[in-house]
């Protein structure tokens, strides 16, 4: 992927550079906002990093420019403020995800793959498949080798929200956010206590698992490897 | 919104009848009116006495004249001179009555009359003018014939009425006058005490830049709303430095934990198995934020601003929602967690900040309840249009005398001290509470500990779309 970084703080900026170009990724830097927003305009790029507070442009002003001009790149905010109202303030502005600094790398990694890869909304699917494991969205179905598995409502949308994003790694904050709508860190591991309650219905009596845990970084559904 | 006390409409009185000025006004009136009584009395006194003393003079210096007469000329000759003066009484005000020693009338106009010598007040029966009264006097004469002078007392009761008429309309005018006065008082008081209330109440919303009015004019009100507007200046001043200091404390701690962290997680990514220690750093290092992480959102949410976002949120939801993410959790210490959640109960404030409580609560309740016991979560309609949420568990509770304090930040009972976690939980559900005007209360479950959050009914405006 290509992405653009927009951040003054210099070794933030390197951090984050760094891990990105190891995994493959393309990156471009600007140190402040009016740099940014010249470099984003163009629009080549495939997903934005962007620091909230920046000279000349702030994070949200250069959002807000960006998307008056129509273009649509997805943009990550970084921030060092985690009051309630910021990340509402974020979206608002036509961030797509917020991220609160300090953050582990993997976090940033897995929600820019998250953005980037985020399906267009047309043609949305009817049936959802990853290896031998069936959803039917419409009527709230769940199969596996052409055996049913009853699942509870939060269990459902657990299930929905790994298998929309097949072979890419989901984080606790963004399962937290994205199927409990929960925005803060709880103490006690909620995540994976429903992970491994989905595990015991999907996995457990099949031959191979297909959630599968990601070290330091969180969860991914795929299939199993055929070769 | 905190009600404050006796702000409410008491015993369905108008405000302008409950205000300082409308009272001051009425007190003055009474003693106005009491006032005009006792000048009246004086009047009355004074003009009906003189009125009375000059009828009465007038009788004693006739009857002085007849009596002088039946002296030199006996019984006939007063009968003569009365007749003579009956028949020069053009105003018809004069009455006699002239009756010999064995009662028989000799002349005069009067029907009857007593046979008691000394003053009378009589009421004519027939006659000119029945039931006309009349002051008489009777005198019993040298010879024995007894003579009866009187005089109509018509003006005397008519300056009476007079009186009186004049007495009420001075006192019903004062009466009318003050009331009026007063209400208009009252309304002017009560319309300024209500827009000073009415900005007071928007600042305590968040809303910490209004002000209250201040007139050019400078009177009392306006001397004590310029006091209060300066206090509520030094207020936002002190609200701002504390933002200020919150702002820089968090965005000059943040970078350099941050650039920790990142350093750590490089590390980390160098030193390949081996990683261990650092892990554990990483660990610490995401800890200290935590906790760093939640003194700043307390700071944020006691500071009030939060307000001027709120709006009507699905607490049933909420509720359910929290109940279900800790569920596996509670299982995991095979607990079984209950929740008896009344459907479709909205509420007013910040659904975010209302879902952290709400999971700190349960999650309380699931850390140190009892292992293998019941996690009660509950949500029911509560009275007058508010709602009660309960959490409880059947663990080791809270001591009658601690529960005070376990709000405070930091503060962790003895027993917990060596488990993991912040000593914040409770502090920001009790900020959150406080934010909302929801009032949270730690009671005895028997054992273990019943939290009880008294959620206030939506704002009126918002109930009517409910």
């Amino acid at each position: 992927m290509k992405i653009l970084l927009v951040e003054d703080d210099g070794e933030t900026a390197d951090y984050v550079a760094r891990g990105l170009t190891e995994a493959g990724h393309l990156v471009d830097r600007a140190a402040d906002g009016r740099e940014g927003l010249i470099l984003a305009s163009d629009g080549g790029y495939d997903a934005l990093v962007v620091d909230r507070m920046l000279p000349k442009l702030d994070g949200l002003g250069l959002v807000r420019a960006l998307r008056a001009a129509g273009v649509k790149t997805p943009a990550l905010f970084l921030t060092a403020r985690a009051g309630v109202g910021d990340r509402v303030e974020g979206l608002e502005a036509g961030g797509d995800d917020y991220l609160v600094k300090p953050f582990a790398f993997a976090e940033l990694a897995a929600r820019l793959n998250a953005l980037a890869r985020r399906p267009p909304l047309q043609g949305e699917p009817t049936v959802l498949r990853v290896g031998d494991l069936e959803m039917d969205l419409l009527r709230r179905a769940v199969a596996r080798a052409g055996r049913r598995i009853e699942l509870q409502p939060r269990e459902f949308r657990l299930l929905e929200y790994l298998m929309r994003r097949p072979g890419q790694v989901v984080t606790r904050t963004m399962l937290l956010e994205g199927v409990w709508d929960f925005h803060f860190d709880p103490r006690t591991s909620v995540v994976e206590t429903h992970i491994s309650r989905l595990r015991a219905k999907v996995d457990r009596d099949f031959g191979a698992d297909l959630i599968h845990t990601v070290r330091g970084a969180g969860y991914a559904i795929r299939a199993p490897d055929r070769g | 919104m905190r009600p404050i006390e006796g702000s409410g409409r008491r015993r369905g009185l108008p405000a302008w009848l409950r205000t300082t000025a409308f009272r001051v006004t009425l007190l003055h009136l009474v003693l106005t009116l009491a006032g005009t009584a006792t000048l009246s009395g004086v009047a009355w006194l004074a003009t009906i006495g003189f009125a009375a003393r000059q009828l009465a003079a007038d009788v004693e210096q006739d009857a002085g004249v007849l009596l002088r007469v039946a002296r030199l000329g006996g019984a006939p000759s007063v009968a003569a001179m009365v007749d003579a003066r009956m028949a020069a009484d053009r105003t018809g005000t004069e009455y006699y009555l002239l009756a010999a020693r064995d009662g028989a009338r000799l002349a005069g106009n009067l029907a009857q009359a007593p046979r008691a010598a000394g003053w009378r007040t009589l009421r004519l029966e027939g006659g000119e003018k029945p039931g006309a009264e009349v002051l008489a006097h009777g005198t019993r004469l040298p010879d024995g014939a007894f003579l009866v002078v009187a005089r109509d007392l018509a003006p005397v009761r008519n300056l009476e009425s007079r009186l009186l008429g004049a007495a009420g309309w001075v006192g019903g005018t004062a009466l009318l006058l003050g009331l009026l006065g007063g209400a208009l008082m009252g309304h002017g008081v009560a319309r300024r005490a209500a827009a000073m209330g009415a900005a007071l109440a928007a600042v305590e919303a968040g809303e910490i830049g209004r002000r209250l009015p201040v007139r050019a004019g400078g009177d009392e009100f306006d001397r004590l709303a310029g006091r209060i507007n300066a206090t509520l200046d030094r207020l936002q001043e002190l609200m701002a430095t504390v933002r200020q200091v919150t702002d820089d404390v968090a965005h000059d701690l943040r970078t350099p934990l941050s650039r920790l962290r990142q350093r750590l997680e490089a590390a980390q990514r160098d030193a390949g198995p081996q990683g261990e220690a650092v892990t554990g750093a990483i660990e610490e290092c995401d800890r200290i934020l935590g906790v760093f992480e939640a003194l700043l959102r307390i700071a944020q949410v006691e500071g009030g601003a939060r307000r001027a976002s709120f709006s009507r949120f699905d607490l049933s939801g909420v509720v359910e929602a929290v109940a279900e993410v800790y569920g596996p959790a509670a299982e995991e210490r095979h607990q079984t967690l209950v929740a008896r959640v009344a459907p479709g109960v909205a509420a007013w404030g910040d659904r975010e900040l209302a879902t952290q409580m709400l999971a700190n609560l349960v999650e309380n309740a699931v850390r140190h309840g009892r292992e293998g016991g019941t996690v009660e979560v509950g949500l029911e309609r509560g009275p007058r249009g508010g709602a009660v949420v309960t959490v409880a568990d059947n663990g080791a509770g809270i001591p009658a005398s601690e529960r005070g304090r376990v709000f405070r930040r930091f503060h962790r009972l003895d027993a917990a001290r060596s488990s993991p976690g912040t000593g914040l939980g409770l502090a920001l559900a009790k900020a959150v509470a406080d934010l909302h005007g929801m009032a949270i209360d730690l009671g005895d479950n028997a054992p273990g500990l019943r939290v009880t959050v008294s959620v206030p009914p939506l704002p009126r405006q918002d109930a009517r779309s409910a």
